[in-house]
């Protein structure tokens, strides 16, 4: 079974190829610490090259921030960084069913080092331990370290290993391409990797934690290898897969492995000296970056689908493999997603399915410490619980803030003397934010939802310029607030007037107001002087057309339909442009303008835009 | 009528249009509005628009796409702003959204009730009776990918406009062929310039040429 019958190779011509131009691309050699640090966390296989690929989009911005390219690299896929990118990329598993059927490779195709398959829970799998569970058709490619900052890349698409749902399942090998079996012969397609690509680079560029696609390898009939990377790919499942199966040594290892990491990476920068104290740090900052990202993902409505497993996230937060991921329009919070067998999570539950990983890790801290495992009940009211409901509200209550416009002056004057104010304002925001229609749930392409029909990002932007322009006093009347908040979901019936939507208009905008004159009073400045900021910040945050889960994957239907085919500079080019757009920051720089600079954007981004500004509002 | 053709430039360049276009309001807290030509990084220009304004004491600012689906409430408050400045760009898409959004009719009872429009480059050649200057010169135009066929605009002056004007042979030789076509005197400005109209009296602010059955003569200017 998988790394019984490794064998070292030797140095081969294509192995040993030298890498003159490109040297830092040697480092990705299937050597990772991990494979040290627990080997029994991970299957090794060898690997061989897969011919016939091609280089269908390669990230230049990510390549040189992990030093892959130097800085004043073009923007160009030279012949030489090609067979670079081929050479460490194009590659596939030696996996079990090949060598039970004694399969033959060329020797000097054959990589001297091997290469892991993580393992981690899953709940797909029929063993809830994992046991058998963790990486199905991907392979860490190994670690990379630039400017002391080193970095995970890994590959999807390299190969049917032991680990995957289908092998589990039906008790057998599979040979990688099988195709008698989807997600378990091992390969993966090149959509999949252009969804992950633009969704992935939308949500950086907006400052959210994710795996980010360095490359993409296509190869005929739509199939591709997806590379990523991110600082850490480790994720909560792989830890509690231990946990699960009661595993101290190994859990200890794979928690200690982490801590050092994030050590090493600066990402955590003031750890206690003392080693016992190591765990409750671990356990507070596993605390804070659960609530914040559960707080984010619920205040830009993504949709991640986290549930007890710890699989569909990284550690760190960060957003991995966009298969199911998606960003509403709208707070559609009765979506879920069908996966055959099961429903997945809705938006609003994502907050119990964090607060439950952290319960889970308040175990795995206290296993840790005492040696001896108690049952995840007894840490149900554990006071890490009670710091993430309070840190969760902490941060709903800055997002709020950011939402309407408040910068962040205005944001900490609020927060440190107004918390009850922003929350009236929250609790009377989430009443239009969860109305939904009366026509009830609906079926949708990949599975349910019951639409919500107020888009709350037209009411933050085009309410202050009311005031603005009305004076401070001039309050919206019902008709007109409606008028501004509908969505395309909503049908007359469910815009209908009703006592009590009226007095939460009044409310909303009440309370509103009340936040613009402390803020204003605070920081000593007129209303009008804040509503102006809030008025400009706000047009660019709640901005008309905001990618969602449909959008994207329409415009990767287009880039994957468009005749000639596009090459990877093109690509790269049009996701720079894309990106740049999507980018949310009204703190980014902007470029001079005299109100006319050129707005020529290529004919695909233009095409591009209209599709995003069609499903703004959907799923 | 109130009306401020701005050709370009810099925000230095256009400080006295800008005060020139804020005294035609008469209004001590004026409010302002910006239409830009598209809704691609509209909230860069309406980020620069506030700053250049804001320079004067003004506070009131709306920014609204004619692009995008917008709201009757929106609409209305930027009507009843005092001035509405049209940024530039791609002046044939500017009109293709001005036109079908009915701007036009808007425009015009604004300006009957006083209000003070205002546009830059190609938001003020759609303020003249149609747009064929930003179709030259050869090396600098606009392009129509919508192949536009009817290029009317709204004729509230009765001469055409050429924006970012270069005093020079090339140019000239394009105005020149072209106003030996046009029945209409064609104004040419350079950056920093513009035309300025209140009621029948009409000013010139910067180096300004006037283009006319085949003949070039200097304008004078006020500024």
């Amino acid at each position: 079974m998988g790394n019984t019958k490794l064998k070292e190779s030797r140095p081969s011509k294509e192995t040993s190829k030298e890498t003159i131009g490109y040297p830092k691309f040697k480092e990705i050699d299937g050597s990772h610490p991990l494979k040290v640090s627990v080997p029994e966390a991970v299957v090794e296989y060898q690997v061989r090259t897969r011919h016939g690929g091609q280089v269908a989009f390669f990230n230049f911005e990510l390549a040189r921030e992990l030093g892959l390219i130097p800085d004043n690299h073009p923007h160009e896929l030279t012949k030489e960084l090609k067979e670079e990118i081929l050479h460490t990329f194009s590659i596939v598993i030696i996996n079990e069913y090949d060598q039970m059927n004694n399969f033959n490779f060329p020797k000097d195709e054959i990589r001297q080092k091997t290469y892991m398959a993580t393992r981690y829970l899953q709940l797909q799998h029929p063993c809830k331990k994992g046991t058998t569970s963790g990486d199905g058709r991907s392979i860490w490619n190994g670690q990379i370290t630039n400017k002391g900052k080193s970095y995970d890349v890994s590959s999807c698409g390299t190969g049917a290993t032991k680990l995957s749902p289908a092998c589990n399942i039906n008790k057998k090998f599979y040979q990688t391409g099988d195709p008698t079996v989807s997600y378990g012969c091992g390969y993966s397609e090149k959509d999949e990797g252009l969804s992950s690509l633009f969704f992935s680079e939308v949500l950086a560029k907006n400052g959210l934690e994710t795996e980010r696609v360095l490359a993409i390898i296509e190869f005929p009939k739509g199939l591709a290898i997806n590379v990523r990377v991110h600082e850490n790919l480790l994720r909560p499942s792989h830890m509690f897969n231990h946990l699960k199966q009661n595993n101290l040594p190994t859990l200890k290892r794979v928690v200690d492995y982490y801590i050092e990491r994030q050590v090493k990476n600066k990402v955590w920068k003031n750890i206690p000296s003392d080693p016992k104290s190591h765990y409750d740090y671990f356990l507070m900052k596993v605390v804070e970056t659960f609530a914040q990202m559960s707080a984010n993902f619920e205040d830009q409505y993504i949709f991640c689908w986290l549930d007890w497993d710890g699989d569909n996230i990284l550690m760190d937060g960060g957003i991995i493999d966009y298969g199911s991921v998606r960003q509403f329009g709208l707070y559609h919070h009765e979506y879920r997603y069908d996966d055959v067998q099961r429903w997945s999570t809705s938006i609003k539950e994502q907050k119990q399915k964090a607060r439950y990983i952290v319960q889970t890790f308040a175990q795995i801290v206290d296993y840790i410490k005492n040696e001896k495992k108690k049952s995840i009940d007894d840490f149900k009211n554990h006071h890490s619980l009670q710091t993430f409901d309070k840190r969760f509200f902490d941060y709903k209550n800055q997002n709020i803030l950011m939402k309407m416009g408040f910068n962040l002056k205005y944001s900490e004057a609020l927060l440190s003397h107004h918390r009850k104010d922003i929350e009236d304002f929250r609790s009377d925001f989430t009443y239009f934010e969860m109305a939904k229609s009366g026509k009830g749930p609906q079926k949708v392409p990949d599975g349910i939802n019951w639409n919500a029909i107020f888009c709350m990002r037209d009411i933050l932007r085009e309410l202050p310029q009311v005031y603005l322009s009305r004076g401070i006093n001039g309050i919206v009347n019902e008709a007109e607030f409606i008028d501004i908040i509908k969505s395309s979901y909503a049908t007359k019936a469910d815009l209908k007037s009703s006592l009590r939507r009226n007095l939460k208009i009044r409310s909303f905008q009440k309370s509103y107001l009340k936040l613009i004159n402390l803020a204003a009073k605070k920081c000593k400045e007129t209303p009008e002087k804040v509503l102006l900021d809030v008025s400009m910040r706000s047009s660019v945050i709640n901005k008309y057309d905001r990618v969602t889960g449909d959008s994207i994957s329409t415009i990767v239907e287009k880039v994957m339909a468009k005749k000639p085919k596009l090459s990877a500079e093109e690509i790269s080019l049009i996701l720079k442009e894309f990106t740049e757009y999507q980018n949310l920051n009204p703190d980014k720089e902007r470029r001079p303008s005299n109100f006319e600079a050129e707005k020529e954007q290529s004919h695909i981004l233009k095409g591009m835009l209209q599709i995003v500004r069609e499903f703004r509002d959907g799923i | 009528m109130k009306l401020v053709l701005y050709s370009g430039g810099s925000e230095d360049e256009n400080r006295f249009l800008n005060l020139r276009a804020l005294e035609l309001t008469h209004v001590k807290s004026p409010k302002l509005a910006l239409i830009p030509s598209s809704s691609f990084d509209a909230e860069d220009d309406f980020k620069f628009f506030v700053q250049e304004f804001s320079e004067f004491g003004v506070q009131r600012f709306m920014l609204f796409c004619v692009d995008t689906p917008y709201t009757k409430t929106l609409l209305q408050e930027v009507l009843k702003s005092d001035l509405i400045f049209l940024g530039g760009g791609n002046t044939f898409y500017f009109l293709k959204h001005l036109k079908k959004a009915g701007m036009f009719g808007h425009f015009e009872k604004f300006l009957k009730r006083g209000g003070v429009l205002c546009g830059l480059s190609a938001g003020a050649i759609v303020l003249t009776p149609h747009v064929h200057t930003a179709s030259f010169p050869h090396f600098d135009r606009d392009e129509n990918p919508w192949d536009m066929k009817n290029l009317s605009a709204m004729r509230l002056v009765n001469f055409e406009f050429f924006p970012h004007y270069k005093n020079s042979k090339r140019y000239d030789a394009e105005l020149l062929h072209h106003s030996k076509k046009s029945k209409l005197p064609l104004y040419g400005c350079g950056d920093g310039g513009g035309i300025i109209i209140e009621d029948q009296q009409i000013s010139f602010v910067g180096k300004c040429y006037q283009f006319y059955l085949g003949q070039k003569l200097n304008v004078p200017h006020c500024k």
